[in-house]
């Protein structure tokens, strides 16, 4: 008798996981407006510079200053 | 390595500035393939075996295999073959030698010529490294961490600077004509205008073997790192002026695009 009330409470709690399983993932949809992906620079935000033979694009976590500059990446 | 270095601090004592100059000037002579001593030399010339390698070694090697993963395949220290193959076998102000470029082709994934373990690396028979820029940004960002919390490093060009800057605004730097400030930041230039010669150049294209022409020669970049930056700059140089601004926008603070006068 009582290996069978085991196995009927197993199964009876197997069922009980799977019923509430699928209850919290249906009620629990996926938003497809969520921001999933980091968000991503586009080329146009950054601000332009025009500088001769080209455009020098500069993104808000950089600053453009008028100060001479110290050092410069043409080192080499 | 055949370039300049320039190290700012501010309220920096001089034997600490001294200190890192003299470290500049060793790693230098480990790093260069230009003297049959250094540890580079040593190691490419022992192609096949296992080298020791000292700890800055096996950093910068490191930085390689991961360059060539953040880069998508398109930054391989593999390249001396290449490099020698198109006549820049020695210091470019002695010269460069015959280009000899008919047996160019793409060149190995780096992973599979280049391994590193701790305190060891191999390179692969038939192939050889060269550290070039990588050695130059990693160096840049190691010597901002030397320098204390206001600080630049400019190593040929890869440069990183930290803190307020001499003024308070960060550290004013030169990118192509536009001055920017640069705080906690790196920037680096990739150009085949400077270091070539005849009709090649030093920046070699891994999927053909041959120095690049992708439509652009010149790609300088702000980012996170002097060592990131010089990987971005030689990533978008190498990608072309289709793709090149998109993976900028994507992963530079600041960039700019020099297309090639011969297209």
């Amino acid at each position: 008798m009582r290996p069978l009330l085991l196995k009927i409470g197993a199964t009876a709690l197997t069922l009980g996981a799977t019923a509430a399983s699928a209850f919290f993932v249906s009620s629990h949809l996926k938003n497809p407006a969520a921001p999933l992906q980091p968000a991503v620079l586009s080329a146009g935000n950054g601000s332009s510079t025009s500088v001769l033979g080209g455009t020098v694009v500069v993104g808000p976590s950089v600053q453009p200053t008028d100060e001479e500059p110290i050092t410069s990446t043409y080192a080499s | 390595m055949g370039t300049s270095c320039g190290l700012f601090a501010v309220a920096l004592p001089l034997r600490r500035l001294l200190a890192a100059e003299a470290w500049v000037h060793e790693l230098a002579a480990r790093l260069t393939r230009f003297s049959s001593r250094s540890e580079l030399s040593r190691l490419n010339a022992a192609a096949g075996e296992w080298v020791v390698v000292s700890d800055e070694m096996e950093a910068v090697l490191r930085a390689a295999l991961r360059a060539y993963e953040l880069s998508s395949d398109l930054v391989n220290a593999a390249v001396l073959p290449a490099m020698l193959a198109a006549g820049y076998t020695r210091p470019l102000a002695q010269g460069p030698t015959t280009a000899m470029l008919g047996g160019a082709g793409a060149l190995p994934p780096l992973p599979e010529v280049l391994r590193v373990r701790d305190g060891s690396a191999r390179v692969e028979n038939g192939t050889g490294i060269d550290l070039g820029g990588i050695a130059k940004g990693w160096m840049a960002d190691q010597l901002c961490e030397m320098l204390g919390p206001n600080a630049l490093a400019n190593l040929g060009g890869d440069l990183r600077a930290v803190g307020d800057g001499p003024s308070g605004g960060g550290w004013p730097v030169g990118l192509t004509d536009v001055t920017l400030m640069l705080r906690g930041q790196g920037a680096a230039t990739s150009s085949t205008r400077r270091r070539s010669w005849r009709e090649a150049h030093h920046l070699i294209d891994p999927r053909s073997g041959l120095p690049a022409r992708t439509g652009l020669d010149e790609v300088s970049v702000v980012a996170e790192s002097g060592y990131e930056a010089e990987i971005i700059a030689k990533t978008a140089l190498l990608l072309g002026p289709e793709l090149a601004p998109a993976y900028c926008a994507a992963r530079a603070f600041a960039w700019w695009l020099g297309e090639s006068h011969d297209g």
